[in-house]
């Protein structure tokens, strides 16, 4: 049997070069004289319009896993005390912490300046355990927000007007006070219209997606958020996704699939395993799967277009955060996988039960029941973590991805049957 | 010409050649040790050498199990859960429902009417609710592991093993028996403990009638009992359920062997 391979495309080379930069200079902002900023929670783009250089909590531990950093960020986590079942991404922070505080070597490229001030709009309790480390071990002030979790649709609204009086009452003034001038409002909206911009193209390369075989994989995708993360705001997002793009284009002119053989479509649920997401893309290209879209990866911004730009920049801002929100909902958490499944002709799921991050991993048995039931697909979990080795199991995951691959076919043969 | 499943575990590994008529000429099992290969081979060769064929005559084979890819004989790899519901279902056309407790792993599959897997939900992270935890305990208790559904079945009161972990339950042992209980009772509480991770395996799939056991500790009387009173049925249960993945790679070894007619 041919082995199946992934054409990668060329554009996605570009970003991993970016993102190291964007990390080189906030480790050099502060011999600079520039003072910088830590979030937990989607409040960067508030910093970055004040062009603070801002650290992003998921960003940089999905960082630090994708470079294999994580395992001795960890180890000096756990060395100073942190249990090893508590959530990862807030353990590689702690193992930040203690390379400051106590000089514990971690590798150069993983080291990040203490903040002079952290901000926090916890969408998830690990959130604000970070803020609360930063502050009880270094003094920095944290300015905290609450972003509430919604239920239902008619609740986003009704957050979003509690969101922006926060954002107006609580961030703004504690961004003034740190960086001794008034919020700039103009370039808040240049921040937003440059993601906006971003954003739209990206979905233009969303509808690539929908091709049988596609010509790029969800993994293309999740390299490619940098844009709406920290290089919001930053030259070159709105000009990677022209290119990307035009390669998309071309690869439907040329016939140029993104896996030679693509025999299978899935969702693939929750945070991804940045430790692993080579391993991860191969194994599942050697079954001919290839993996469409998810929830997580559609957080940010699934529709630009309700990106208002031109009024108010803050209860724009305020609007932003509710979208990222909305995949929280319980009520609407099978509704958008319906949906994904729908859009894109899925046939099979993949529930990433991240082992250390409750936050994601809830209800998602629940809702591989729900979607069997409306379309008939099968859908497996895969415990492990993200980034921790620790709850890696290669021999586990190829018999769920092996078992996945054969529900897929027998119900294709049931189908062909019927 | 024959077809071959052979199921490599992490403790044991089986062997089964099954003719055209889907007849069961031989089997065998054997400790898989720590070199997968030459288990699978030496397994494999038994059990040729039972049915009175050998390698020469294997249309196909299908290995399974943990070291699937260390046979190199076989033509194919299939997942031990799409083996599992394959044999149980030809085992015993009403089964809708597998519950497999191996060495290292225990799952629960729902089963097709086609003996397609629907769903499945499986413990490989944890030993408890495994063979190994019963291993650990059958050491720690200085008892033949063959002979704990006997113990069980004496057991006269109840005690507790609570503990989620193997390490911690096996210190959780060490007091009972400090305490003075005796070995029937803690016996039993063992196979419960087993049976509460793999109903809490059912409870996320719901119970689905038929219902059959498979894997080496479906040969443990007491944890049969446990499970049968625990699921409020009657288990169907084969005349060896240990080689049930290995049957199962040998029935789709025989859906696709090339002129499966010219087959013996």
């Amino acid at each position: 049997m041919e082995e199946i391979k992934i054409n990668r495309l060329e554009t996605t080379k570009k970003i991993g070069p970016m993102i190291n930069q964007y990390w080189e200079k906030l480790r050099q902002a502060p011999a600079q004289g520039k003072k910088t900023a830590w979030c937990a929670g989607p409040l960067l783009w508030m910093t970055k319009a004040m062009d603070m250089p801002t650290h992003e909590m998921p960003a940089y531990a999905a960082w630090a896993g994708g470079r294999h950093g994580a395992p001795e960020l960890l180890e000096a986590a756990e060395n100073d005390g942190f249990l090893p079942e508590s959530c990862s991404y807030h353990r590689v922070h702690m193992g930040l912490l203690a390379n400051v505080r106590d000089g514990v070597p971690i590798r150069e490229d993983m080291q990040l300046p203490i903040p002079d001030i952290m901000f926090t709009a916890p969408l998830c309790p690990e959130m604000a355990h970070l803020a609360d480390s930063v502050y009880r071990r270094f003094g920095v002030p944290v300015v905290s927000m609450h972003c509430p979790t919604p239920y239902r649709e008619a609740d986003i609204e009704r957050h979003t007007d509690w969101m922006e009086r926060e954002l107006r009452e609580v961030i703004v003034p504690a961004l003034e006070e740190v960086c001794g001038r008034p919020f700039d409002n103009e370039r808040l909206r240049e921040v937003l219209i440059q993601l906006k911009e971003a954003a739209l193209l990206r979905n233009e390369c969303w509808e690539f997606f929908k091709l049988k075989p596609s010509p790029w994989t969800l993994w293309d995708y999740i390299v490619s958020m940098g844009p709406f993360v920290i290089l919001a705001g930053e030259p070159g997002g709105v000009e990677y996704y022209k290119e990307l793009k035009a390669e998309l284009e071309q690869r439907v002119e040329q016939g140029i699939p993104a896996l030679t053989q693509e025999k299978y479509r899935v969702y693939w649920d929750a945070l991804c395993m940045y430790g692993w997401f080579g391993v991860i893309a191969r194994k599942l290209a050697s079954l001919g799967i290839n993996a469409i879209c998810g929830r997580y990866p559609w957080e940010l911004f699934p529709r630009p277009w309700l990106i208002d730009t031109e009024g108010d920049p803050i209860r724009a801002m305020a609007e932003l955060i509710g979208e990222i929100r909305r995949v929280y909902a319980g009520e609407l958490y099978p509704q958008i996988v319906a949906e994904l499944v729908e859009e894109y002709d899925i046939d099979g799921l993949i529930m990433f039960s991240f082992r250390t991050c409750k936050n994601w991993s809830m209800g998602q048995q629940d809702v591989v029941m729900e979607i069997e039931r409306r379309y008939g697909i099968p859908g497996i979990l895969l415990d492990a973590d993200g980034i921790d080795p620790r709850y890696y199991s290669d021999a586990q995951i190829d018999t769920r991805f092996l078992a996945l691959a054969e529900m897929m076919e027998g119900r294709k043969k049931l189908r062909q049957r019927d | 010409m024959v077809v071959a499943g052979v199921d490599v575990g992490s403790l044991y590994t089986k062997a089964l050649i099954l003719d055209s008529a889907q007849n069961v000429l031989s089997y065998e099992i054997i400790r898989s040790g720590f070199i997968y290969q030459e288990a699978a081979s030496s397994c494999l060769d038994s059990a040729l050498k039972k049915s009175g064929f050998n390698s020469h005559d294997i249309a196909y084979a299908v290995s399974t199990g943990y070291g699937r890819a260390r046979v190199s004989s076989a033509n194919e790899h299939i997942s031990e859960i799409s083996c599992h519901a394959r044999a149980a279902k030809w085992l015993f056309p009403e089964v809708h429902m597998v519950v497999d407790i191996g060495g290292q792993d225990s799952k629960v599959i729902y089963v097709g009417d086609h003996g397609q897997v629907l769903n499945f939900v499986m413990n490989d992270k944890c030993a408890a609710g495994t063979g190994r935890f019963l291993e650990v305990m059958a050491e720690a208790l200085s008892v033949d592991l063959n002979r704990m559904g006997d113990f069980s079945a004496q057991s006269r009161n109840v005690v507790e093993v609570s503990s989620q972990c193997t390490v911690f339950a096996e210190s959780e042992v060490i007091s009972l028996l400090t305490a003075g209980s005796n070995r029937e009772d803690i016996i039993a509480a063992i196979h419960r403990s087993i049976i509460r991770r793999v109903m809490a395996m059912v409870g996320q799939l719901g119970k689905k009638e038929r219902v059959t056991m498979t894997g080496g500790v479906t040969k443990n009387s007491g944890v049969l009992r446990e499970l049968e009173k625990s699921l409020d049925t009657t288990l169907l249960i084969s005349e060896e359920p240990q080689v049930a993945g290995a049957l199962g790679a040998a029935l789709i070894a025989l859906s696709k062997a090339p002129n499966r007619n010219h087959l013996n």
